[in-house]
């Protein structure tokens, strides 16, 4: 490791790929590398990893890790353009999932829920029920040439009005009220989390007790409701 | 001469807790609810109820039937 010589750039961007990857840190990241290359480790070397090398490497030490995020992390290396990899769109008809919910998620990575509402590159659209989740559609916001919008962020809202919930890492107030118009419930997280981690919670909520205003965002029944409302109560 | 909350509503943010000048509002077991018995619809105290001018959701917060 000690005759390990790097180039600056390339030490820097070692640092930054660790920072891409959860639990790992500039060293861990280095010793995996240094099963992957032979020494010394250069740019060329580098650029000619793999994604499922990188991933069997040192005894699969991170083949628990997401695709997408490792493929981030071989781009921080490679020093690539961020190729945007967004997970595949599976097949939805309305009907497929009973009792469930339409959400969106603002999302710049497809990996989390980092969006700011008026800016960010996608809203992933899920059908979530409480033992499955689907991502249906991507959807960009980006306003089409030619278009003339009056107010962006209706325009956005636009775009995803057949969702009941919005995930957002952030949005303004005012553009909020204007969401709230659309019928969509605004959800401002107070940490960025994965998109997995927030569908598995609310996966939870809708398995339990939901909260009345989501259960009528999901058409469920008064008279159940009212079940609800006993059983919490009682 | 109250107000109570649309429980089907009310998305239990707390904003209108703090706001009631009769402390009227207490978190219930599904959603924030109003004491009829004390709530005065802010009369006296304000020219508009506090709640209703605070709560996010419209519709939320109306006033009970006669």
């Amino acid at each position: 490791m000690n005759s390990l010589k790097l180039s600056r750039e390339l030490a820097l961007r070692i640092g930054l790929a660790a920072r891409a990857l959860p639990d790992t840190d500039a060293r861990r990241l280095l010793n995996v590398l240094s099963t992957c290359v032979t020494e010394p480790m250069t740019d060329s070397k580098i650029a000619a990893i793999e994604l499922d090398a990188f991933k069997n490497a040192n005894d699969g030490e991170f083949a628990a890790v997401d695709d997408s995020v490792l493929q981030q992390a071989l781009n921080i290396l490679k020093n690539a353009a961020p190729e945007k990899v967004l997970p595949a769109v599976q097949a939805y008809r309305d009907g497929d999932l009973p009792g469930s919910v339409r959400i969106a998620c603002a999302s710049d990575d497809g990996i989390h829920v980092n969006g700011h509402f008026g800016a960010c590159s996608w809203f992933m659209i899920y059908q979530v029920s409480s033992d499955e989740a689907r991502l249906i559609d991507i959807r960009t916001a980006e306003i089409p040439e030619g278009l003339v919008v009056d107010d962006k962020n209706v325009f956005r809202a636009e775009q995803i009005q057949d969702c009941k919930v919005l995930y957002v890492a952030s949005v303004g107030g005012p553009a909020a009220a204007k969401i709230v118009r659309f019928g969509i419930h605004p959800m401002k997280l107070a940490a960025i989390e994965s998109l997995a981690d927030v569908i598995a919670q609310l996966q939870t909520v809708i398995a339990g007790t939901p909260p009345p205003w989501l259960a009528k965002a999901m058409g469920i029944e008064a008279g159940e409701r009212f079940r609800f409302e006993r059983e919490a109560s009682g | 001469m109250a107000l109570y909350i649309v429980e089907a509503d009310c998305i239990s943010c707390g904003d209108c807790e703090p706001v009631c000048p009769t402390n009227s509002i207490t978190e219930g077991p599904i959603v924030f609810k109003i004491d009829k018995k004390t709530c005065t619809e802010c009369e006296g105290d304000f020219d508009v109820p506090q709640c209703v001018k605070v709560c996010p959701i419209d519709n939320c917060i109306l006033p009970l039937p006669a």
